[in-house]
């Protein structure tokens, strides 16, 4: 292939240096085809595109389907079948995640399931890893707060020999002392670096504003410096001993699989891990109190400020979901929301704005975020309290409504192509306990949630005065800029100084 | 020039598949790589549009993707950034779509993956509806192809300016590094190579831009015969042939632009930058080389190498600075294929209080491993089965980034064959450690790169630990 395509390439330089101007082609030039293009097309032969055309048929609704099965030992088997192309997903989902760090120990689930990749069943860090190299792959591990993930996306004729490693990654994790103290320092300067990236301290602050740093939810699954710090290897392996085992987990298997090939590979591989870990309670529901302050964090000089809004939302499962992602949606969800278009397309104030709900299994959290220009931190800033407040005085129109509804609903089976996205819903799905016919659930949701529903849900959730404010920018702008509005007293925090002894101050 | 050879084919009304290779005429797929196969169709409009039909029935959605063969490699000196500040105008209106109404639209009718993206090689816009939403889509991007211009004016370009200078601040002036490494750019090509400028160019530049740009950067570049249709997913062919037709048969062209020739710049003495970061909090050392361009004899061996050198914890880098010596946070090693010459970059994050002088003395002393000895053939074939499984799940999504429309219209972009998957892939089979380590002397030399020490200043740096902080 590559003789051919090298002599293609020199033919083109042949033919460039004989004729470095080729005379451009001639109107009945064979480059543009037998027959001229018209010079310019005639208003009246071009009139059909004024009216938008009508769209054909509305297609069924295709939704991913999901299946699932108990072993004896109780784990879960996920399965969600798409025969296309011989990939598969597979992986395994646990049911505790960083909401489970025990107070001053933020981190903890963090550091325990990445040692699970450090090393496993008779191979240390290097050994594992190149096993997993010999089937294309490297594992991915995602902790979060209501649980974690590990899995690998592999060819179907690898998936026997991946998910014996995940097995050994899963049930045989080998917690050598000398890989833990390389493994906790490596978070240590993760966090390090984290606390020099302008969206992460704004995602710290914006825990803090929402949950309040006991919260279950409080802290990210990095945890803290100085709560690292206490780590111990005792610490993860109490918590892996603690919260992991087959009832608390399921071996999720997307793609080129049926639920009973399925069944019986994770028979095979994981049928016999024993434990009596069960799924941990929700953590708390939370109420979101009215603002009475700003936070901010400094960064002198930034050239843009770091806009967060928010406040807690809904627990998954929560009824009110449906007409809340709608109202959500017409308020900053899309692209042609009223708060993109204001800050971006009218103002100019931002390259994005947007809003989203993230229901959790506790709850979750309702944000609006957006990155402005430094010198236009209080208009924009103030653009978004008047959006919120918009959402009241100018309710949501029927048209706003549809577009959301039907925008949402339509945009399911091309949110679902991938066997990886499939392993993420399947896991989703266990970690917050929803039914496996949630999806069907959600069309439903949105189908029938009222306009009126919808308008409730705008003027409670997203009242203005209950939504807390983060910003990270320039402090003097903001102090200049913010001041005037009298959206509450500016407060500087600085994430990367004292995070841990402030909690552990309360 | 590939492209433009490509281009030749296809519009000298030869049948281009004659002259490049076909999936037939390609050797066996091995065992696995038979679903890499992509069936389609490929012809040209008479007005010089190329259109790529290929049939994917698995979910009632549709992608429709468009390339024009124009990037920032194309613009004039003065006037970086001015191809991706453009695309962002093709989203403005056009004479039958009303201003700012493209994404809401295609939002409401349950679109995905839907974006234009610019690079230095090409602009391409696309996306994903409900199949029974095909037309919808033809038309917004018909319309905008043949009828841009009716709908401009000086103050959308005044928005879109501000937002693209506002992703351009998101993107380098409050990006970790982002300052430092474009430094580093302009050192790898100076000018007047087309690639010296950021794809979404500099300060001044955006705001010289003018109207009268805008006309004549479409004009030039936006016609038909620039440009390469692809539609991917579940319709009907002979149906979506006359919609095509309907839509894009009679909107004017000229004769497809020439592509300028540059020459391939190279570097003759280390450049080494010493830069003063102001995002992030470690030092960041980025070590850059030019390679040859995408395609061309040597980039798969850089792919091979980039693999062996980062991609997991076992890997060469990755082994010797995270595990080993715990100097660094994290490593990075890639091959950037461009299409008039790629670069090579290999990135280290120091730990708190590590010097980049350190990361670079133990990043030679990697290189100079490989340069001696090679990689072995495992390394090698791990790669190999890496790059299968990724290519492969890049098919699952008929749109995209990356998704079955992107993968025929980037091998149409670059060797005039939408179907060159296994070719691609074949590529690697001939890779081997005798290659890696000649690759790693040629054009790896010390002699002959960018090195960039992206240091925060000394107060700014992390301590080792939180103990040392008060």
């Amino acid at each position: 292939m590559r003789r051919l395509l090298s002599a293609l390439v020199v033919t083109s330089l042949a033919a460039c240096a004989s004729n470095p101007k080729p005379a451009p082609a001639s109107p009945d030039s064979p480059a543009l085809g037998q027959k001229p293009a018209p010079a310019e097309p005639t208003a009246d032969a071009e009139s059909f595109r004024a009216t938008p055309p009508q769209p054909g048929k509305t297609p069924d609704l295709v939704l991913p389907t999901f299946q699932s099965a108990k072993l004896d030992n109780g784990l879960t088997v996920l399965v969600s079948t798409r025969r296309e192309l011989p990939l598969v997903f597979a992986g395994v989902a646990f049911a505790a995640g960083s909401a489970q760090d025990p107070q001053g120990k933020e981190g903890l689930a963090e550091l325990t399931y990445r040692m699970l990749l450090e090393g496993a069943g008779k191979r240390d860090t290097v050994l594992l890893d190149n096993a997993f190299a010999d089937l294309g792959v490297s594992p991915a591990m995602d902790v979060q707060a209501d649980g974690a993930q590990v899995g690998v996306r592999v060819l179907t004729r690898n998936l026997d020999a991946a998910l014996a490693l995940l097995s050994d990654v899963v049930l045989r994790p080998s917690f050598s002392p000398k890989a833990f103290e390389r493994r906790k320092k490596q978070q240590l300067a993760d966090l390090a670096r984290a606390m020099g990236q302008p969206g992460v301290l704004a995602q710290l602050a914006y825990l803090e504003a929402v949950f309040g740093l006991q919260h279950p939810y409080g802290h990210l699954p990095d945890g803290t410096p100085a709560s690292v710090q206490t780590l111990t290897l005792a610490d993860v392996k109490d918590f892996y001993q603690k919260h992991t085992g087959p009832q608390a987990q399921a071996v999720i298997l997307t793609g080129d699989i049926s639920l009973e090939e399925g069944v019986a590979l994770a028979k095979k591989h994981f049928g016999g891990a024993k434990g009596k870990a069960t799924p941990p309670p929700p953590p708390p529901a939370t109420q979101a109190p009215p603002r009475q302050q700003v936070y901010v964090v400094p960064k002198p000089g930034l050239d843009q400020t770091l806009v967060l809004v928010g406040r807690a939302g809904i627990a998954a499962g929560n009824p009110d979901e449906y007409p809340l992602e709608l109202a959500t949606t017409v308020f900053g969800g899309f692209f042609g929301s009223r708060l993109n278009m204001n800050l971006r397309e009218d103002k100019g104030y931002s390259y994005g704005a947007g809003a989203s709900l993230a229901p959790r299994l506790g709850v979750g959290s309702l944000t609006a975020y957006s990155s402005v220009r430094q010198d236009v931190t209080g208009p924009a800033l103030k653009e978004v309290m008047k959006e919120l407040s918009g959402l009241t005085t100018k309710p949501i129109s029927a048209e706003e409504l549809e577009a959301a509804r039907e925008g949402l609903i339509r945009a399911f089976p091309g949110a679902f192509e991938s066997v990886e996205g499939l392993g993420a819903s399947a896991a989703a799905l266990f970690i917050t306990r929803r039914p496996l016919d949630e999806f069907n659930r959600t069309v439903e949701g949105l189908r029938d949630a009222s306009a009126a529903e919808v308008q409730r849900m705008a003027e409670q959730y997203l009242d203005p005065a209950r939504m807390q404010i983060v910003l990270v920018g320039d402090p003097a702008t903001i102090q200049e800029q913010v001041t005037p509005l009298g959206l509450g007293k500016l407060v500087p925090i600085e994430p990367d100084e004292a995070p841990s002894p402030r909690a552990a101050a309360k | 020039m590939k492209a433009l050879v490509a281009a030749a084919l296809v519009f000298s009304g030869a049948p281009a598949l004659a002259q490049t290779p076909t999936p037939q005429e390609a050797k066996p797929l091995e065992p696995g790589r038979e679903a890499l196969a992509i069936p389609y169709e490929k012809y040209a409009l008479p007005n010089g549009l190329e259109v790529i039909l290929s049939v994917d029935k698995k979910l009632p959605v549709v992608a429709v993707n468009v390339w024009y063969h124009v990037g920032a490699y194309h613009e004039q000196p003065g006037r970086t950034g001015f191809a991706h500040l453009f695309e962002h105008m093709m989203f403005q209106g056009s004479r039958n779509v009303a201003d700012d109404v493209h994404i809401a639209l295609l939002e409401k009718v349950g679109a995905t993956d839907l974006n234009g993206t610019t690079s230095f090689d090409r602009t391409n816009y696309f996306e994903t509806v409900p199949s029974n939403h095909l037309e919808t889509a033809l038309w917004l991007e018909s319309d905008r192809m043949g009828f841009l211009l009716d709908a401009l004016s000086p103050q959308k370009l005044e928005t879109q300016r501000e937002v693209v200078k506002n992703e351009r601040r998101e993107s380098i002036e409050t990006a970790p590094y982002g300052a430092a490494r474009e430094q580093a750019w302009h050192a790898l090509f100076p000018l007047p190579h087309p690639y010296h400028g950021d794809v979404i160019g500099s300060m001044k530049d955006l705001n010289a831009a003018d109207v009268d740009d805008v006309k004549g950067f479409f004009r030039q570049w936006y016609a038909p015969s620039n440009a390469t249709l692809a539609i991917v997913g579940d319709f009907d062919l002979a149906k979506t042939k006359a919609l095509v037709e309907k839509y894009f048969g009679s909107l004017p062209s000229h004769p497809r632009p020439q592509r300028p020739e540059v020459a391939p710049v190279s570097l003759t003495a280390p450049v080494v930058l010493r830069e003063e970061e102001r995002v992030a909090r470690l030092p960041l050392l980025s070590i850059q080389w030019l390679t040859p361009a995408y395609l061309e004899e040597g980039d798969a061996t850089a792919d091979v190498l980039a693999t062996a050198l980062s991609t997991g914890k076992a890997s060469r880098l990755y082994r010797r600075l995270v595990l080993d010596k715990e100097l660094a946070q994290s490593v990075s090693a890639m091959q950037q294929s461009q299409g008039a010459q790629s670069v090579f970059t290999v990135d280290v994050v120091a730990r708190p209080g590590v010097s980049t002088d350190t990361l670079l003395q133990e990043v030679d002393a990697v290189l100079d491993e490989v340069r001696q000895q090679g990689i072995t053939p495992e390394e090698i074939a791990r790669a190999r089965t890496r790059y299968d499984t990724r290519t492969l799940a890049g098919l699952q999504s008929v749109g995209g980034f990356g998704g079955k429309a992107d993968v025929l219209q980037s091998y149409n972009h670059f060797v005039g064959e939408p179907n060159y998957v296994a070719q691609d892939l074949a590529r690697y089979e001939s890779v081997t450690p005798e290659a890696v380590k000649q690759f790693a002397r040629d054009t790896l030399r010390p002699g002959a790169r960018v090195i960039l020490h992206a240091v925060p200043p000394a107060r700014r740096q992390a301590p080792l630990d939180s103990k040392e902080r008060h």
